[in-house]
């Protein structure tokens, strides 16, 4: 089937949810009401509390929420065939994340624009608060693990993309600084920055680097660990410097990116009328993880991501003008990383290979598809930019550089945060020491995903990874299970039909304990003895969430007051 | 601001006034799964020239629609000014005017730009403001 026809399929089904699933939501469900004095008009301070066009806050929305995890997913759930990876991409953008987005901003705009993690301590119980604070440690920790280890791959085997990626950072530091000092307009600078950027692709080609050499050297089995030590470093460093010195700029040239890549794949797509090499349903070899579970974990991002609701909770709900608006930014930011996850799934199905056979030779097992999977992303998409007239050698670079500069920056991004969860963690344990040091606090937040990057093993590096990217996936759903119980609780208080919520919310907790389940017997069996205590503390904080949910619900449902202007918890901003 | 809830929009406004951002009041991040970076403390209001320019304007000109960018906000940015600016310096006008939107800490009147936020102070602004919104 021409990709086309998926693609142009998708696009009518997202716009007829949003037309129609995300209009009863907002009625229906969340009770979106226009006349509700907004945070941003209560609480208006032109700093962070700002009513803000819904387009601008969109667009503000969707750049913070739009990155590498939505590759990563699809381009390893193509091994199970293309039907299943789309169907859950396609349900779950739909009756999950839409879900999932819109309630944390709506929850959020009646919680006085407070982040989901401190709603969870009024609307859930006080233990949800640390609750929150063990998943998002652990789901940054993983991120951050992940990132790293998607890069190495990358550099590896792309080894002509190591000089356009290291270059771009004193490029972005030279650029940010320029356009803060000479108080110059910041997008030709910036264009001019993914120019040479690009130039320097021609140059990586010509003059590649490996780290084979030093990792021998090292006594170092997998270079690639090499390039993950490298890039911990950099996020150590990168992380203790100001926003607007390295992330900001690189963030910038990022947003132009990110167009051009979208571009490149729509058009390559129409162009090339590439048609679907991978089979509808693969006949997965004995012994393979099975769909169910881990379709629906190793696909977090771009089906539904408990990361968007910190986004929601945290930022976006503080510019919201009306709160009618909460459709249209909540949903539609879903719907945009459901289109990029498609993107994602179509490269890796019908960009990376033109015939069945060539196409299963990249995904004949679960271990060398986890392994391969951004690799073949990575090629699919050249062929896409390679349809438009782009040299294929340059066309697979440029795509690498663009995951990378995406993964990298989420990296930087990560371990910033990590940062600041591992403070509030040791605030609540009475840790003063570690709670006042951010030097200790950034070292730890480094520490933990490196081991994680480096330390499990046993088994492949493709293994390693896919098992790596299965426990980001259970944490980032638990993140969003945690959302949606919120969301639920709030809902069933309000005296409405919680059955949105909840179905989502039911399946997520349902598919991530099982996968936990069965990845904690076969790491016992295994004697992967990282991975299986991390799993078990992972597999405790999800029967704790069940719990916490479920007691939360029966007592909504028993005091339930059926008002549409419930009293607003304390949410002066001194709160947030 | 665009007026009170339930009745905002554009269509309504006397004027649109831009306030982007100054470079350095940055709310960069990473994308799914690491942005954006909170900040680390809490905002002294008083010292920022966004808030207090902002809040100049809500006084003094409430009529007007006022929105808050981020300079990386380059897809609603850009269409926005080169809509608005069209109508009132034609369409290589308003290329130069969406150039000059992208300057971190501009004012800009209707797409046009009148001023730097870190270079006036709340009380000319208004008055820049003012007479560009009534020209």
């Amino acid at each position: 089937m021409p990709a086309i026809v998926v693609a142009a399929a998708v696009g009518v089904l997202f716009f007829l949810a949003y037309r129609h699933y995300s209009s009863y939501l907002a009625r229906r469900v969340y009770g979106s009401d226009a006349a509700f004095v907004t945070p941003a008009h209560r609480f208006s301070d032109g700093i962070d509390f700002v009513p803000t066009n819904k387009h601008v806050v969109f667009g503000h929305h969707f750049t913070s929420v739009a990155g590498a995890a939505p590759i990563v997913g699809p381009a390893i759930a193509a091994f199970w065939g293309w039907g299943p990876a789309l169907a859950w991409i396609v349900v779950g953008t739909i009756f999950a994340a839409g879900v999932h987005d819109m309630g944390s901003l709506a929850v959020s705009v009646r919680h006085g624009a407070r982040n989901i993690g401190s709603i969870a301590h009024d609307v859930i119980s006080k233990r949800a608060r640390t609750l929150f604070l063990l998943i998002i440690f652990f789901l940054l920790t993983l991120v951050n693990a992940v990132f790293a280890v998607v890069i190495g791959n990358l550099l590896v085997a792309n080894p002509g993309a190591v000089i356009p990626i290291f270059v771009e950072i004193p490029l972005a530091i030279g650029i940010g600084q320029y356009i803060y000092r000479s108080r110059s307009a910041a997008l030709v600078p910036s264009l001019i920055g993914v120019v040479v950027l690009y130039a320097l692709i021609w140059v990586g080609l010509q003059v590649p680097i490996e780290v084979t050499g030093l990792a021998d050297a090292l006594g170092v089995d997998n270079p690639r660990n090499v390039w993950v030590v490298i890039l911990f470093a950099y996020a150590f460093i990168a992380s203790r410097l100001p926003v607007w010195v390295l992330l900001q700029p690189r963030d910038y040239i990022n947003s132009h990116q990110l167009f051009i890549a979208l571009g490149v794949i729509v058009a390559g797509i129409a162009v090339g009328w590439n048609t679907i090499a991978a089979p509808l349903v693969n006949d997965v070899p004995e012994g393979s993880p099975s769909i169910f579970p881990f379709l629906f974990i190793t696909i977090a991002c771009g089906a539904i991501s408990g990361f968007h609701s910190l986004v929601a909770s945290g930022t976006t709900a503080k510019q919201i003008d009306n709160e009618a608006d909460v459709r249209h930014v909540g949903y539609l930011g879903a719907v945009g990383e459901g289109a990029l996850a498609v993107g994602a799934l179509l490269a890796v199905t019908a960009g990376v290979a033109a015939t069945r056979a060539d196409w299963t030779a990249l995904y004949p097992d679960f271990d060398t598809a986890s392994g391969g999977a951004v690799g073949n992303f990575v090629n699919g998409v050249g062929v896409f930019a390679n349809n438009l007239g782009v040299p294929l050698d340059l066309a697979v670079i440029f795509a690498a550089v663009v995951v990378i500069s995406f993964a990298a920056t989420t990296m930087d991004t990560g371990v910033r945060l990590q940062r600041y969860v591992v403070q509030e963690i040791a605030e609540v344990l009475g840790w003063q020491r570690l709670a006042r040091n951010l030097t200790l606090a950034g070292i730890v937040a480094v520490v933990v995903p490196l081991a994680m990057a480096l330390l499990p093993g046993g088994g492949e590096a493709g293994y390693t990874f896919g098992v790596l990217w299965q426990l980001f996936g259970t944490t980032n759903q638990l993140t969003a299970g945690l959302a949606l119980a919120v969301v639920a609780v709030w809902v069933v208080q309000r005296g409405r039909n919680p059955v949105a919520v909840l179905v989502p919310l039911a399946f997520l907790l349902v598919m991530t304990s099982w996968a936990l389940i069965v990845n904690l017997r076969n790491f016992v069996d295994d004697g992967q003895w990282v991975l299986a205590p991390l799993d078990a503390i992972i597999f405790v904080l999800a029967v704790w969430l069940v719990v916490e949910a479920a007691l939360a619900l029966r007592r909504a449902s028993g005091s339930s007051t059926g008002s549409e202007h419930e009293p607003v918890p304390d949410d002066s901003p001194q709160r947030r | 601001m665009s007026g009170a809830p339930g009745t905002a929009g554009p269509a309504r406004a006397v004027g649109r006034v831009v306030l982007v951002r100054p470079w350095t009041d940055a709310r960069s991040g990473g994308g799914c799964c690491a942005g954006p970076v909170p900040r680390p403390h809490a905002h002294d209001a008083s010292g920022d020239p966004v808030g207090a320019a902002y809040r100049a304007l809500r006084g003094e000109l409430p009529d007007l629609d006022v929105q808050v960018v981020d300079v990386a906000n380059t897809a609603w940015l850009l269409p926005a000014v080169l809509r608005r600016a069209r109508a009132r310096v034609g369409t290589l006008g308003a290329l130069r005017c969406a150039l000059g939107a992208t300057r971190a800490g501009s004012v800009l009147v209707d797409g046009q730009r009148v001023g730097d936020l870190e270079e006036l102070a709340p009380d000319e602004l208004v008055a820049v403001v003012r007479r560009a919104a009534t020209a």
